[in-house]
């Protein structure tokens, strides 16, 4: 049999690199027809702005890519980070020290993403259903703790730090960085990453192949509770108070920044740099309809369609080539 | 259909002997892959016309060209006379164009006769009429002699049973051209003799018949010509009683093999694994050693429990009674994550449902037993990852554009060598293969038998299933036979033969599938 390799285009090869790239050009492209279109949209202030609005869903999808690679969802992120932020501010208001308010808060976010690996290991419940019940739950827990009332967090080095800018970017991004590295490294280059998508394509060959299936699955949805309670963190310091309806729909903003970065539904497909674009072309697109004053019900509907055109053309390559 | 009631055959209109299709430069390329070059044969009415060639000649590619399952590249499909377009299944169809594929492609989860009739159910009022179908399924099925019932969920039969069922969907709906994907891969002996009634039966009543198999004795015993495709060029076409083996296997690889079975006899070592009076679900108070340096063949029907005895070794499932002794000590194994630590590798029997990680690439799937050595703390050293794909993919010659390649555009004999492949980095001790030549074609079933040798000369012991007598007559230095979840008798390397092992496989009674054994 004939072994010489068949003259291969390479195939795939450089597909994650490359749709990558068409998302950055994209975003390029509408920061540049924003540009001209309207003047404020430019100004240092208001991409300051873009990048703190951008910066929180971008952690969050990133979270919720991981859990999606592996085949399933996770609804509650947006629940997680209200809750978070009820919980930093009231220890915060207790006199904790910041940082070990924060410590707290990110564990309260690998205890619920625990929970929810063990529902779906060992109780055997639907991904869907066991996030579902998570996200109305924990909100209905941040309003008893609350009485439903807002928390002001009385602690101005705390919101000093989600307001500043180091080397003249927006602290909250630079967050994203911190976090978008090890998650690349992660998901690219270790091999947990490989168990991920090997899990996600298919199961029960990864365990026949000594992959420990449970294991991966709690670790995709910790680090998803982990990313939604640092999130959390975030938002309480950027508004300054704890309450428990916040980030209502984040999850699926962070659900459709990471389709639209190319993350595929069924499992097994994603990046890390994916899922940053997408959230950054979606604050981008809020944004600029925002500055051009376009009725904000507009927004919602052009999202859904881009949503739509993206995903589409995105499913017409990978299957195309 | 408005009814269920249907001929089972209509009269073909051609009289036999004149061409009913025609290929004409029919090619087809996949991104990466010339897959078939452009292509002239002619198939003449009622014959039984063999294709034959290695993993990835393009067999299947063929295949579903002309079941209008994906488009041709150019050429042109010349039908009774007539160019077809062929351009969806349902076209195929309705020329009497059907075929039953490589890979079993029914809804599982649906019940058997729901299958049979999957696009064409009988209904009446827009009401399904489940019971007549089920009926009306049944009679289909017990017509061609397969002793298989019609009400039960498809998944809940084996592989080989599903086989027929996907043959039986076939004959029912006016064919007149009907193509077998290597029909007899996940086959028993005794179905695969009932699909050759089958077959012939159909010929009989002017069906013409391509059967695409590795196995040479069946070509030989079914097909009155064989074309032979190598590299997705048509090598030539024979007359079935003017060629023989050696003949074909030449034209498939362009080189010739002496001897496909190559066994070397080792001394046996100390013994590794001891199973005394195991039982589980599907088998029943089992005992057997494996020793280092040895082959132990198990035989049986498929479903007579082997596949359950090993992966109950291997800790996918519970043991209800008896032990597992490893290199003398009892050992717990209670999942695959044990096993695989105590030094046991499975390369398991579906590679769709079990072996494979379809939609990612082929080094990755080659990989994913070995991340662990091949990574330092966690991070994968990526020169390590391809030196050990690039030697997988060399070493049982996987035909595949890169590593990077999804494990699913490869043919299904070279997906077969990845869950094969993926092991023999390992450096278990126990190797587990169950059914690993299915589907694969003669010159890598003579390489991986190298690489048996190979693994036995280092040590490592060897438990072989198969359903396919000769392989595990010739290889295995211990042979069980099962029956039913009980192994019923052992014999040494050629001590007992052919008859006798099939007789105590098959038994007096059939078993009743989709229930217990
Ligand atoms: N969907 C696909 N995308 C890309 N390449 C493909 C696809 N399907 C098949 N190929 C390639 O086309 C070639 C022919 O494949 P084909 O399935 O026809 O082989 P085959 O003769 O049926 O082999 P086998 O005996 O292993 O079943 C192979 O090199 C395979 O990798
Ligand atoms: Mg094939």
């Amino acid at each position: 049999m004939s072994t010489e390799a068949i003259p291969a285009e390479r195939p795939k090869r450089n597909y994650n690199a490359l749709f990558g790239l068409t998302l950055l050009a994209l975003l390029v492209l509408l920061w540049i027809i924003l540009s001209v279109a309207t003047p404020s949209f430019a100004s240092a202030n208001n991409i300051s702005n873009l990048l703190r609005q951008g910066s929180m869903i971008a952690i969050l999808a990133v979270g919720q890519t991981f859990v999606i690679i592996t085949g399933g969802i996770d609804l509650s992120v947006g629940a997680v980070v209200g809750f978070a932020t009820v919980i930093v501010a009231m220890l915060i208001n207790a006199g904790v020290p910041i940082f070990l308010a924060i410590l707290i808060t990110l564990l309260v976010g690998v205890a619920i993403g625990l929970f929810h690996g063990f529902g779906i290991v060992k109780m055997g419940l639907p991904p869907f259903i066991i996030t579902l019940a998570t996200l109305t739950s924990l909100r209905g827990i941040g309003l008893l703790m609350t009485n439903g009332n807002s928390i002001s967090i009385n602690n101005d080095a705390f919101q000093l730090f989600s307001r500043s800018s180091f080397l003249g970017v927006p602290n909250l991004f630079w967050m994203v960085i911190l976090v978008g590295i090890p998650a690349y490294i992660f998901l690219h280059h270790s091999r947990w990453g490989r168990y991920l998508f090997s899990v996600g394509s298919n199961a029960e060959a990864s365990r026949l192949s000594g992959v420990n299936v449970q294991r991966t699955i709690y670790m995709a949805y910790t680090l998803s509770g982990l990313c939604a309670a640092f999130v959390g963190v975030l938002l309480a310091s950027r508004i300054g108070i704890g309450n428990p309806t916040q980030a209502e729909g984040w999850e699926l903003q962070a659900i459709a920044s990471s389709v639209i970065g190319g993350t595929s539904l069924f499992g097994a497909v994603g990046s890390v740099h994916g899922p940053l674009l997408g959230a950054f072309i979606l604050a981008t697109i809020n944004n600029g309809a925002n500055l051009l004053n376009v009725n904000a019900f507009w927004q919602r509907i052009i999202t859904g369609v881009l949503i739509i055109v993206i995903v589409y053309f995105d499913g017409l390559r990978r299957r195309g080539k | 259909m408005t009814s269920t009631a249907q001929e089972l055959h209509p009269a073909p209109t051609l009289e036999p002997g004149r061409t009913i299709l025609e290929l004409k430069g029919l090619e087809k390329r996949y991104p990466g892959t010339h897959a078939l070059k452009p292509i002239n044969l002619a198939f003449k009415a009622s014959e039984i016309h063999a294709i034959v060639g290695e993993n990835g000649a393009g067999k299947s590619t063929l295949i579903k060209l002309l079941t209008g399952v994906m488009p041709r590249t150019s050429g042109d499909v010349i039908w009774e006379g007539k160019p077809a377009a062929l351009a969806t299944p349902h076209e195929a169809m309705a020329l009497g164009i059907n075929a039953v594929h490589q890979e079993v492609v029914l809804c599982r989860h649906l019940t058997v006769a729901a299958n049979m009739f999957l696009g064409e159910e009988a209904s009446r009022f827009g009401i399904l009429q489940q019971r007549a179908m089920v009926r009306e399924a049944q009679k289909i099925i017990d017509d061609l002699g397969f002793d298989l019932p019609a009400h039960v969920v498809l998944g809940d039969l084996t592989i080989g049973q599903q086989q027929l069922i996907a043959a039986a969907r076939a004959t029912v709906r006016g064919t007149k051209f009907l193509i077998f994907d290597e029909p007899t891969a996940y086959l028993t002996r005794k179905e695969a003799d009932q699909l050759f009634t089958l077959i012939r039966r159909l010929k009989g009543e002017g069906v013409t018949i391509i059967y695409i198999s590795h196995r040479m004795e069946e070509v030989f015993e079914l097909a009155d010509r064989v074309s032979v495709l190598r590299d997705g060029t048509l090598v030539g076409t024979r007359n079935i009683a003017e060629t023989n083996d050696a003949e074909l296997v030449k034209m498939m690889i362009n080189r010739s093999i002496e001897q496909v079975y190559h066994k070397e006899h080792f001394t046996p070592g100390a013994t590794l694994l001891e199973a005394r009076n195991l039982s589980g679900k599907g088998f029943e108070n089992v005992s057997m050693t494996v020793r280092a340096g040895e082959i132990v063949g198990l035989y049986g029907l498929i479903g007579a429990g082997r596949s359950e005895f090993v992966t109950t070794l291997y800790g996918r499932h519970r043991k209800s009674a008896g032990q597992i002794l490893w290199e003398g000590k009892e050992v717990q194994v209670n999942s695959e994550h044990d096993a695989i630590r105590i030094g046991m590798a499975l390369a398991p029997e579906s590679r769709r449902d079990q072996g494979l990680c379809l939609n990612l690439p082929v080094g990755l799937n080659l990989n994913l037993p070995i991340y662990k050595r091949i990574s330092s703390n966690l991070l994968i050293s990526s020169a390590q990852e391809k030196t050990e794909a690039d030697r997988q993919i060399a070493n049982l010659r996987i035909k595949t554009p890169t590593r990077n390649a999804l494990a699913s555009s490869l043919s299904g004999g070279n997906q077969q060598k990845i869950v094969i492949g993926k092991w023999l980095a390992h450096g278990a001790k126990l190797f587990i293969f169950d059914e690993p030549t299915v589907g694969v074609d003669v010159g890598t079933k003579a390489e991986i038998y190298r690489l048996f040798g190979e693994l036995l000369s280092k040590g490592a012991g060897i438990i072989l299933i198969s359903s396919y007598l000769p392989e595990v007559y010739e290889l295995a230095d211990t042979l069980h036979v099962f029956r039913r979840g009980k192994l019923v008798a052992t014999h040494g390397f050629h001590t007992a033969n052919h008859e006798e092992i099939l007789t105590q496989a098959l038994a007096e009674k059939q078993e009743k599938p989709g229930g217990q054994i």
